[in-house]
């Protein structure tokens, strides 16, 4: 009787923490995923083999450009991350060898979160409430490890068309730069919002259109404070401009895949609303499954856009397979 | 996001923002904006906030309005905010923002401004004829009293409870008496008897601790309530009582809602969801930090010729570790 109850309380226990972290009616909260109700893929959906075979079109000179900064401790971080890599060369050591042939070897452990660095937003990074991508009310799906809905391994190819929009160009054109005196090379100024307009605009300087299955990739020169890391970490994570709501939703109608820029959140910061929080990560991950990529290094395609008056490229990146994360470091090539 | 050139006394007036939003053809204005000052270290209101604080919130503000803003500093100086008027009648604007805390340079403003047929809007002190956005410290201090009432009928029912207000009580530039009618009012609506001190720190919050102290000293085995006219103040009445040692005889409700008492995830402040059990209960929020996002539609609707009431008031609210990142959304999420 005494184990009964025990038993008893202790699913009573479980019961309730379920009932506390699942607490919302999702399909009120999140539209549903155009590719039904069991989809966990979300926007990579669009990278069909047609489309991964239009974009290998791109590819005309063979040049490969870097599009990722450098992943090493002192880069800036959001918030309270961190990151600490140390190195396993014991067999460097007088005698610690292995074998006739003398074999020694080296290792890494890498101790950071997922979303440093170039990194990408999974579907299981940003949620309303505990309502997430196609409605998945989440606070049912994870553990202490990780998720069990969402994760990395659902994700479909990035092997697409990347179209280079570049904001600095379409500020002075406008007549409305302000940039940063921190930034060595120009760069708009904190705050700035870029609108669904101001992305038209670079559009049309490079006369790209965008087509569904695109990933968007926006240098607004903010990425230079990354650069010169860690002497302007701060100035770089006190904000930065980004797209603002107007832009957020036109770019969903557009059907792209992803939108990537040179800075640490992708949208404006300091937000148009005060009340809201990144309201862009919700509008573009939560509500549409289109992923969010970080820090990207846009300023060496931006220079060939303005080289060659061509703004579309091979977007190159790999996403590891790693079940149940919310989004992990990638290394990105633009190959044209 | 700073380009205010420090020391340039007069008229430092620059056209700030620019047309970022799609406005069809939308008519812009050019709307000046005369700040009370932006001197370093200076708070206003009786709060925390300062005015580079309140500078910031209209250039924010302004970012998605089809508005072009002009600048001004009026230095608290009677003779910067009339030259500044000046400046901003020659530039020919097409409405006035003064924020400057005497009712005679105002009046002469609000003259010299419709004589140019320019509209004026007032913040905090009036402008004849003018509509004005203002802090309701009535209100304010009403919601820091009935906080702290209802936590002792809900906290401390049946233990004897006194009630102590604190700040720079006589600071009637910045209407702290209406602040202190307010806490009194909403105390006195939950515990109609409760006995009230008064606690005067003559705008020195380094007495806090010495005038507080000796004020709980007198209290023995009473629960203590305590309205702090600011945040400063209330976390320097926490650690009074800490040194007390009454940490669990107190309660206190501050006003202001400045980044003293709030932050980030990663700050931990006093008013924290991670920090529910703080007898700091919570701050009354003047949003000093926003009046660019109140203040700027009040003037366009204006420009626009729709009715703008006469006076608009800011939407106080008590801001505690439940509600604190809804109202104040970090930016550091972990």
């Amino acid at each position: 009787m005494r184990s009964k109850c025990l038993l008893a309380a202790v699913l009573l226990v479980f019961a309730s923490a379920s009932v506390a972290l699942a607490q919302s009616d999702c399909s009120k909260i999140v539209p549903p995923s155009p590719w039904g109700p069991n989809d966990q893929t979300g926007a990579t959906n669009r990278v069909t083999p047609a489309v991964t075979k239009a974009a290998a079109a791109e590819i005309q000179e063979g040049k490969v450009v870097a599009m990722s900064y450098p992943l090493t401790d002192g880069i800036p971080l959001f918030g309270t991350r961190f990151t600490k890599s140390i190195l396993t060369a014991t067999s460097l050591a007088p005698g610690a060898a292995f074998g006739e042939n003398q074999l020694t070897y080296m290792e890494d452990t890498w101790l950071s979160q997922s979303h440093v660095g170039t990194h990408l937003d999974g579907l299981g990074h940003i949620g309303r409430k505990d309502c997430y991508f196609n409605q998945i009310a989440m606070g049912k799906f994870i553990n202490q490890n990780n998720m069990t809905k969402l994760g990395l391994e659902h994700i479909n190819t990035f092997a697409t068309r990347g179209v280079l929009v570049d904001m600095v160009k379409v500020f002075k054109a406008a007549g409305k730069f302000k940039g940063n005196s921190a930034c060595k090379r120009d760069c708009l100024d904190k705050g700035t919002v870029i609108t669904a307009a101001d992305i038209q605009a670079g559009l049309k300087m490079y006369n790209a259109t965008l087509r569904e299955g695109d990933i968007v990739i926006l240098h607004t020169g903010w990425g230079n404070l990354f650069e010169q890391f860690p002497a302007q970490n701060a100035t770089y994570n006190s904000g930065e401009p980004g797209i603002g709501k107007d832009a957020a939703n036109w770019l969903v109608a557009q059907k792209i895949v992803a939108v990537g820029s040179d800075t640490w959140a992708v949208e404006v910061i300091p937000g148009e609303d005060p009340k809201e929080a990144f309201i862009v990560h919700n509008i573009l991950i939560t509500d549409a499954g289109i992923h969010i990529l970080e820090n990207v290094r846009t300023d060496l395609m931006a220079a060939e856009a303005d080289r060659t008056h061509r703004a579309t490229f091979f977007f190159g990146m790999t996403v590891p397979k790693a079940v149940g994360l919310t989004g992990n470091f990638v290394g990105i090539e633009g190959i044209r | 996001m700073s380009f205010w050139p420090p020391l340039v006394a007069l008229l430092a007036a620059s056209v700030v923002t620019q047309p970022s939003a799609p406005v069809a053809q939308e008519r812009r204005y050019t709307i000046a904006f005369a700040n009370l000052t932006e001197e370093a270290g200076v708070t206003l209101e009786g709060t925390g906030f300062t005015g580079r604080e309140v500078r910031e919130s209209f250039q924010l503000a302004a970012r998605l309005l089809p508005v072009d803003l002009v600048l001004y500093d009026n230095r608290r100086d009677s003779k910067a905010a009339l030259d500044n008027a000046a400046d901003a009648i020659r530039r020919k604007v097409d409405l006035y923002i003064q924020y400057h805390h005497d009712a005679a340079t105002n009046a002469e403003i609000g003259q010299r401004l419709r004589a140019a047929s320019i509209p004026v809007l007032a913040i905090n002190e009036p402008v004849p004829d003018a509509p004005l956005y203002t802090a309701d410290n009535i209100a304010a201090g009403r919601i820091a009293g009935e906080a702290l009432g209802a936590f002792a009928e809900r906290a401390w029912r049946g233990h004897a409870v006194r009630a102590v207000v604190v700040g720079n009580l006589g600071a009637r530039d910045d209407r702290v008496p209406e602040r202190v009618q307010g806490v009194v009012d909403g105390l006195t609506r939950h515990l109609p008897a409760i006995r009230i001190t008064r606690v005067d720190t003559q705008g020195n919050p380094a007495r806090i601790g010495e005038l507080l102290g000796r004020f709980v000293a007198s209290q023995p085995g009473k629960k203590l309530l305590v309205a702090t006219m600011d945040d400063a103040s209330a976390l320097a009445a926490k650690s009074a009582l800490e040194a007390a040692g009454r940490l669990a005889d107190g309660a206190i409700v501050g006003h202001g809602a400045d980044r003293s008492v709030h932050g980030g995830v990663s700050d931990h402040k006093e008013i924290d969801p991670s920090n529910r059990g703080s007898i700091v209960i919570g701050s009354v929020a003047f949003y000093l930090d926003r009046y660019g996002y109140d203040v700027l539609p009040l003037a366009l609707r204006m420009l626009r010729g729709a009715p703008v009431p006469p006076r608009t008031v800011t939407r106080h609210t008590l801001i505690t570790a439940a509600n604190v990142f809804i109202e104040y959304p970090p930016y550091d999420m972990q």
